[in-house]
């Protein structure tokens, strides 16, 4: 079971790769809104995935984006600080009654307010440190925090869309 | 050394979590043109604002040298001048010529205010020369504004100033527009402020007027200023203006003076002393 599930992650993941590369590299939506619907694989990696795993690979798939996107180290940079936040926006926003042991992350598995609170602390973090060190210049800071605000906005309702084909088994 | 490992172990996320971000963060400053001018310029700018403060820091504290250096030179600038002035030719068509003494006879000395007083009715200076650099009592003292005031007494490195304002220190004086004689007087009270006595009421004298020491001042070279005339006023039965001066000298602030010396003060003494005296 477990390496089947492995498989299917690691096909998924190099599928949002090469979307990522290959189509949406291109894309802005009014020149503020990007899609980085890589960074997925961060998003959805099981809750009880090692910590140091995580940071590895987030090193990793980072390193590979920038080297499409001519940005050395800058989407590495935050991704590695959005895996290293991932257990403290876990802690945030723990449930009443607890997290579920074999609890994957889903839209079908959690409350829908609690997967976008988690979707907006992730995606916003992440892209607020992508675009505010891509800019290096704090008197764009009013521009960088909108392209990361239209990114997040555009980011959730992708991978929100995204969940509808994840069928229940 | 086990215990470090376990530390190390134990704090491993975080450890690796800094290393991944150092690293990337090494990358985007190297590998990014714009973040690598960024990195650049920004460091040079830190560096260079951090060495212009400590280039600002050590400027004010030589600040205490550059003013000692600067009143030496103006004490020399002093001297030449007061040369060229006794060799400037009276307005007389009579054949006159200076004698080497007489253009030669003042000699400045800058000298540092260690303490004085300007509150009192009789207020005094002590400043950081005496005896040993060649000063003596009766001397003159002016400041880069105007006259300050005369040496009362000398130690061997020390010596007391007799400040204008002082009830009983008077400096004869001249109106330099008019030419009138008078001598300057502190009421007392007020440093900025002092009286110009003995001008006739019959000579005309108008607000604004500057007044500099007399020609024939015993301590002070001629026309030192003093001061401009700020109120001129007249008292009945007065036979003379009142007349309050302004005075050039911000004493309250005074720093560095310049003594005068008189080289030809000893001769003239003498020699006045010689005159048949009154019966």
């Amino acid at each position: 079971m477990a390496v089947s599930f492995n498989y299917k992650w690691f096909l998924a993941v190099l599928f949002a790769l090469v979307i990522q590369v290959l189509f949406l590299r291109d894309i802005a939506i009014a020149n503020v809104a990007f899609c980085f619907i890589y960074v997925w694989f961060l998003v959805k990696a099981p809750m009880k995935t090692n910590p140091l795993l995580l940071l590895l690979g987030a090193s990793a798939i980072g390193w590979l984006i920038d080297v499409f996107y001519n940005t050395h180290g800058m989407h590495a940079f935050a991704c590695v600080l959005v895996a290293w936040l991932r257990p403290v926006f876990f802690r945030i926003l723990t449930p009443a009654n607890g997290y579920d042991e074999r609890s994957s992350i889903s839209l079908l598995e959690m409350k829908w307010l609690w997967f976008f609170s988690y979707l907006f602390l992730m995606l916003m973090s992440h892209h607020l440190l992508l675009f505010l060190l891509e800019a290096g210049d704090w008197t764009l800071i009013g521009y960088s925090v909108l392209k990361a605000l239209a990114s997040t906005i555009l980011g959730m309702a992708v991978f929100g869309m995204l969940e509808f084909f994840n069928r229940p088994q | 050394m086990i215990q470090l490992f376990q530390f190390l172990a134990r704090q491993k996320v975080i450890l690796l979590f800094m290393l991944l971000e150092l690293v990337n963060l090494w990358a985007v400053f190297k590998y990014n043109a714009y973040q690598h001018t960024l990195y650049f310029n920004t460091t040079n700018q830190w560096a260079a604002s951090i060495l212009a403060t400590t280039q600002e820091v050590k400027t004010y504290h030589q600040l205490r040298i550059v003013n000692e250096t600067l009143a030496r030179e103006n004490a020399l600038i002093r001297t030449e001048l007061l040369r060229l002035k006794s060799q400037q030719q009276p307005a007389s068509k009579l054949p006159y010529f200076v004698s080497d003494a007489m253009l030669n006879r003042y000699q400045a000395l800058a000298c540092r205010v260690i303490d004085q007083s300007t509150q009192m009715s009789q207020n005094y200076l002590t400043i950081d020369k005496g005896r040993l650099d060649g000063i003596q009592p009766g001397m003159a003292v002016i400041s880069s504004t105007g006259v300050v005031g005369k040496v009362m007494s000398c130690t061997d490195n020390l010596s007391l100033v007799v400040s204008v304002l002082h009830t009983s220190n008077s400096v004869s004086a001249k109106l330099k527009r008019s030419g009138e004689l008078g001598y300057i007087k502190w009421p007392g009270y007020q440093s900025e402020v002092a009286d110009l006595m003995d001008v006739s009421k019959y000579k005309k004298v108008v607000k604004g007027d500057t007044v500099v020491t007399s020609d024939y001042n015993a301590v002070f070279p001629p026309n030192i200023p003093i001061g401009i005339v700020a109120k001129v006023g007249l008292e009945k039965d007065d036979t003379f203006h009142d007349i309050k001066v302004m005075l050039f000298t911000q004493f309250a602030t005074l720093q560095y003076v310049y003594v005068i010396k008189n080289r030809l003060a000893g001769q003239q003494a003498k020699l006045e002393a010689t005159k048949p005296k009154a019966e």
